[in-house]
């Protein structure tokens, strides 16, 4: 077997990865929706065929929030697992994680000789410190989700949140507008609130430099910037960050096929 | 036998001894009230060991705030919760309000005020010393003389005697389950079952015990793991997380499990002892794997772990998982997790603590949890 797929069923996004020894050969991402199986066949269907491959030439490792429902997986990892394993594939030195995704962030210690998991925390069953945090706040601020970094770094004097519940913090801003806070300091502040708080669960478990940044979320560079000041040091970003998890799902496939 | 088996059980067996006319009297989960005592009175002593759900914490915020403890919150909405789906708590005479922690005294004071329950205090101190010991000597006193009131009777020394036998037996034969060699639900249910009915189960555990004796051994493709903390209560799903997730709690090392028995006498000291008094206390004293034992509660509960740990790990060449549970708000357990985990880690032992509440919300990050913790030490 040399064809390894890595799908990764995340809240917000499916991702799905294609590696033949060791090189990403493909990759696909979909929202996924409340039919997240569906979502899955399909993306896994398109790249059997886009790469003329039968189910029989590949080997399926699944992880995510529905890693333990999509049927087509031969085998299953959690997403702090395949994670750690991902980012070694970016960076080979690289000894902790933090993931920001859709529904739940992580922090993750690892070993720089093997990858494997040596700590991990995640983030608690709210949305506080999740790209979901992220999404309200955009929408209360009628701010594209795709821009809402960019308009953080445009601020001079980024506003206050204290409140790490969602639901308190969007009323938080409402208040702020009231004030007369700016958009800009406004979204610094709702930035500079995620990163206050997925750097305090990342220091609880000793997180050091080499850190690599990925999830969703690591493609905001207002959160990159605001991370590295709470942690005091650069963290390193992959090329594909929202990709990890599948990559590192597919490369344990891959390992385990050689045991 | 599933949980709601046993209720139904249960439920009969406390109307029946309802109608013999026996007090019921109720009790938070507490590993320092004598219920030899409460036995020896003639009583039924009914412990609180319920695991919650969504429907039974919102019921309780009529009463105190949903930030604490989840445990509280649950035994309140049992009580609050109409129609109730523990019906045998209508059975109950008496509650008592104790000090476990400061979530018991708040959750039994509402339970007796906002529910019309007589109460009886019974308060004992954290610090393990000879004033702690005269001080509970002086509450154990106050406390069967109230039991004396209840039943208009003195509760004679031989009836004491007998029921510190009886309990001490139930100790035992709770340790020989701890110490099978089976699925650890099914060692769970059996020590479950044992503390709600008390030694009136005694032999028919014991013929449990045997036939899992005979039996073949839980699925050694699972990754062993010791549980401490807070007990996983009935009907609670953490259990089967565990179990689905690949895992097996071999040694529960929490009030449902090691803290109980470690509380036995010996069998002379109660052949010897002149006073029943003298055991209790003594029993109260040594106990030092308690939740509020100070000073060197922690000390004492990493030094425990480690033993069992190296223990296992010398007799098998694997290495044992510890998952340390928290009810969420507990102050107690989860102000002292990160030390705890801190402190096991630091000599190799991998630890995870879990803090969670009765939600079934939370169920898909807590099994990420799970898995990824065996994950990490199947890696090893």
């Amino acid at each position: 077997m040399k064809n390894f797929i890595g799908i990764d069923i995340g809240s917000l996004a499916t991702k799905i990865v294609l590696i033949n020894n060791g090189n990403l050969l493909d990759h696909k991402t979909e929202r996924s929706t409340y039919d997240f199986k569906r979502v899955g066949h399909n993306l896994f269907d398109e790249i059997l065929a886009e790469h003329q491959l039968e189910r029989n030439d590949v080997f399926v490792m699944s992880t995510g929030y529905g890693r333990n429902t999509i049927d087509i997986a031969d085998d299953r990892v959690t997403e702090i697992t395949a994670h750690a394993r991902g980012a070694q594939y970016f960076f080979p030195d690289a000894s902790s994680v933090i993931d920001i995704g859709g529904q739940d962030s992580k922090a993750i210690v690892m070993s720089k000789k093997t990858g494997s998991v040596i700590d991990f925390q995640m983030n608690d069953k709210c949305a506080a410190g999740t790209g979901r945090f992220l999404e309200v706040m955009a929408h209360a601020l009628e701010v594209p989700i795709d821009q809402f970094g960019i308009l953080a770094l445009q601020s001079s004097k980024p506003a206050s949140i204290s409140s790490t519940c969602t639901v308190f913090a969007e009323s938080e801003v409402i208040s702020l507008f009231a004030r007369g806070a700016s958009k800009q300091d406004i979204a610094s502040g709702i930035h500079k609130s995620i990163a206050r708080r997925v750097a305090g669960m990342a220091k609880r478990i000793g997180v050091s430099p080499k850190l690599v940044f990925c999830g969703g979320v690591a493609k905001n560079e207002a959160v990159k910037k605001y991370l590295e000041a709470e942690l005091g040091f650069e963290i390193i970003r992959p090329e594909y960050p929202q990709l990890t998890g599948a990559i590192g799902a597919a490369i344990i496939a891959q390992e385990k096929s050689k045991e | 036998m599933q949980a709601l088996e046993i209720f139904e059980e249960f439920s009969l067996y406390l109307k029946e001894m309802k109608s013999q006319g026996k007090k019921v009297i109720a009790f938070m989960s507490h590993d320092n009230i004598p219920e030899e005592l409460i036995d020896a009175a003639g009583f039924i002593p009914l412990r609180l060991i319920f695991a919650g759900n969504d429907e039974l914490m919102d019921a309780s915020h009529d009463y105190l705030p949903p930030s604490t403890c989840s445990f509280a919150q649950t035994c309140i909405g049992i009580f609050a919760l109409k129609p109730s789906q523990f019906d045998f708590f209508d059975l109950i005479d008496y509650f008592i309000v104790s000090n476990h922690c400061v979530s018991d005294i708040c959750a039994s004071e509402i339970i007796c005020k906002y529910f019309n329950i007589p109460r009886i205090d019974f308060y004992i101190s954290y610090i393990r010393n000879s004033n702690s010991e005269n001080y509970f000597r002086l509450e154990i006193a106050q406390f069967k003389k109230k039991l004396e009131e209840i039943r208009e009777s003195e509760i004679l020394d031989e009836l004491i005697f007998e029921s510190i036998k009886k309990y001490n037996e139930l100790r035992k034969v709770i340790k020989e389950i701890n110490d099978l060699q089976i699925q650890g639900s099914k060692k769970l249910k059996l020590m479950q079952k044992a503390f709600l009915f008390g030694p009136k189960i005694i032999n028919e555990l014991r013929e449990d015990i045997a036939s899992y004796k005979n039996s073949i051994a839980h699925n050694s493709k699972s990754i062993d793991l010791l549980l401490t903390g807070c007990s996983i209560f009935m009907n609670d799903i953490l259990i089967d997380l565990i179990e689905e997730g690949g895992g097996n709690i071999l040694f529960f090392d929490t009030w449902i499990g090691y803290n109980y028995y470690s509380q036995l006498l010996e069998d002379s000291a109660i052949e010897k002892s002149p006073n029943p008094i003298d055991l209790l206390a003594s029993r109260y004293v040594n106990n030092i794997y308690s939740d509020h034992s100070v000073p060197n509660f922690l000390e004492n509960r990493i030094t425990h772990v480690e033993e069992i740990y190296s223990k296992y790990n010398s007799e098998t060449g694997k290495r044992l998982g510890i998952i340390n549970h928290i009810i969420k708000f507990c102050d107690h357990m989860s102000l002292m997790s990160s030390f705890f985990k801190n402190k096991l880690q630091e000599k190799g032992i991998k630890v995870l603590n879990i803090e969670r509440d009765y939600s079934r919300a939370n169920r898909g990050q807590l099994s990420t949890r799970i898995e990824a913790y065996l994950e990490m030490v199947d890696s090893e």
